[in-house]
């Protein structure tokens, strides 16, 4: 279909919310500050669940409570990702593609985000993911080509920097918020210690797009 | 420090970033010191070792340990990890039934090679397994809710809610099972086990009144069951009236938790806005 590009921020985000759990599955939402059509920019996105994923009730009030948030701060969810904790399967498990479903009604080029935990090592010079986008209501592999992450080993680096800091502790997701509310799922504090790593160049573009 | 390993012992952590940090530390400069001790904690250390993926420290641990008890079931088990560790599966899977061979009562062994099993990606076959291990060995709360998460991941509900209840019944003051209970109930749908799911989050409440997931669970199940076309007017009343209490206590807590904090005033707007459009949907 389109392109799609993800951004420092959100590649950062979902790669240690897999690090922080490296036992369990974990999920989380992909969102964008940019307007709808043309291609997809995946800008940010929100660490979800690391344990029951299948599970209704806390998926629910995520959804609706991220939903309110974007509204308020001009975002869209345009996609969902999942690592499994099952290193040998990266394939989208049966409540992976029903929450993908679930986003693609409200947003029709929707992607379906899979981090591949086999690759995740410092060795493997490609980023760890594979992507699905809806194509005659089903989930299909989208071509490599299309996907785009800017400054990659800039981001990479970013990543291994803040996994050695031991910093990625800060990530919280939903699953840690309802644990403690006085954490916050938005991450503000991660982010900016991302956007501060990130060169002045991208950190501008970072900032712009918040 | 004996006393931090100790109590990460008894609490069951797995912190095992912290633990490998602490012990080389503790092992090398203070071996003399610790008497007795040391053995358990060589064993705790391999554990966190092969965790953090340091087979260096492991096999140091396992060596000391295989040198003090020969024979011993128990190192001869910490052997089998290491080599479910290192993903040499059928040697590890081995390793466990030559301890069964000895001991046929020994249930380390056998979790382990369910486990095998499930790292394998195996889960139909691990669940007949640990089935037929809790027939024999009924009161293994641990295996009830590892085999509880199993069948959550395959989307088993029904079964899933089984295990959940043996667990409630053997530990009634859990609020932590209420809750996972409600929750699988939750999700199977219906209005009767929307109204169970209902009930055990409250319960999950009365046990713990702070338990976010149980009071959010008990504000979205009234609210659904309010919003019923099916249900007559004095549940929905009720209901209505539940959902109501709950969102009080909802933004009391997040009320209380963004004071003096910059951070979370936007969980808390999230969360009135969302209590506020649900609203909006039920009446």
């Amino acid at each position: 279909m389109g392109e799609v590009e993800l951004s420092c921020l959100a590649y950062v985000k979902m790669y240690l919310h897999a690090c922080l759990f490296p036992r369990c599955s974990v999920n989380g939402l992909l969102l964008s500050s940019s307007p709808a059509g043309g291609a997809v920019c995946v800008t940010d996105c929100v660490p979800l669940l690391h344990s029951h994923l299948p599970l209704a009730p806390i998926t629910q009030l995520a959804l609706t409570q991220v939903d309110v948030w974007c509204a308020q701060t001009q975002q869209r969810i345009v996609g969902y990702y999942q690592a499994n904790a099952c290193v040998s399967d990266c394939s989208p498990t049966p409540c992976a593609l029903k929450i993908a479903d679930k986003i693609a009604e409200q947003c029709n080029n929707a992607v379906l985000l899979m981090i591949d935990g086999g690759k995740m090592s410092p060795d493997y010079r490609v980023p760890p993911i594979v992507m699905y986008e809806r194509k005659d209501s089903r989930w299909t592999l989208k071509d490599k080509h299309t996907i785009m992450l800017r400054q990659w080993e800039e981001t990479r680096e970013i990543a291994g920097q803040l996994l050695d800091s031991g910093d990625h502790s800060l990530l919280v997701d939903f699953d840690s918020h309802l644990d403690d509310i006085t954490r916050d799922w938005t991450n503000q504090k991660l982010n900016a210690k991302i956007a501060e790593l990130a060169s002045p160049a991208n950190a501008e573009q970072q900032l712009k797009a918040m | 420090m004996r006393d931090k390993l100790r109590k990460w012992r008894e609490d069951n952590h797995r912190n095992s970033e912290q633990i490998v940090d602490v012990a080389e530390e503790l092992i090398n400069e203070h071996a003399s010191k610790l008497g007795d001790d040391i053995w358990i904690i060589y064993e705790q250390v391999m554990i966190a070792a092969l965790d953090c993926s340091r087979d260096d420290l492991a096999w140091t641990c396992l060596q000391e340990l295989k040198k003090q008890f020969p024979g011993s079931q128990r190192v001869k088990r910490l052997g089998g990890m290491r080599l479910e560790a290192l993903e040499k599966y059928e040697e590890a899977g081995k390793q466990y039934d030559s301890i069964l061979q000895e001991d046929p009562t020994n249930t380390a062994a056998r979790k382990r090679k369910i486990s095998i099993l499930k790292a394998q990606g195996k889960n139909t076959d691990a669940i007949r397994e640990l089935n037929e291990y809790l027939e024999l060995f009924v009161g293994d709360q641990e295996a009830w809710h590892e085999l509880s998460d199993l069948y959550i991941n395959e989307h088993d509900y029904g079964k899933a809610a089984f295990c959940l209840e043996e667990l409630m019944m053997t530990n009634p003051h859990n609020h932590l099972y209420c809750e996972q209970y409600a929750e699988v109930k939750y999700t199977q749908g219906g209005l009767e086990n929307l109204e169970l799911s209902r009930k055990y989050f409250a319960q999950a409440l009365k046990l713990n009144n702070r338990n976010m997931r149980a009071l959010f669970g008990l504000y979205m199940s009234a609210s659904h069951i309010a919003a019923s076309p099916k249900v007559n007017a004095a549940v929905k009343k009720a209901n209505v009236k539940y959902a109501a209490w709950a969102a009080n206590q909802i933004n009391r807590a997040y009320q209380l938790a963004g004071r003096g904090t910059k951070e979370n005033k936007c969980s808390v707007k999230a969360v009135e806005e969302m209590l506020e459009s649900m609203q909006i949907t039920m009446s």
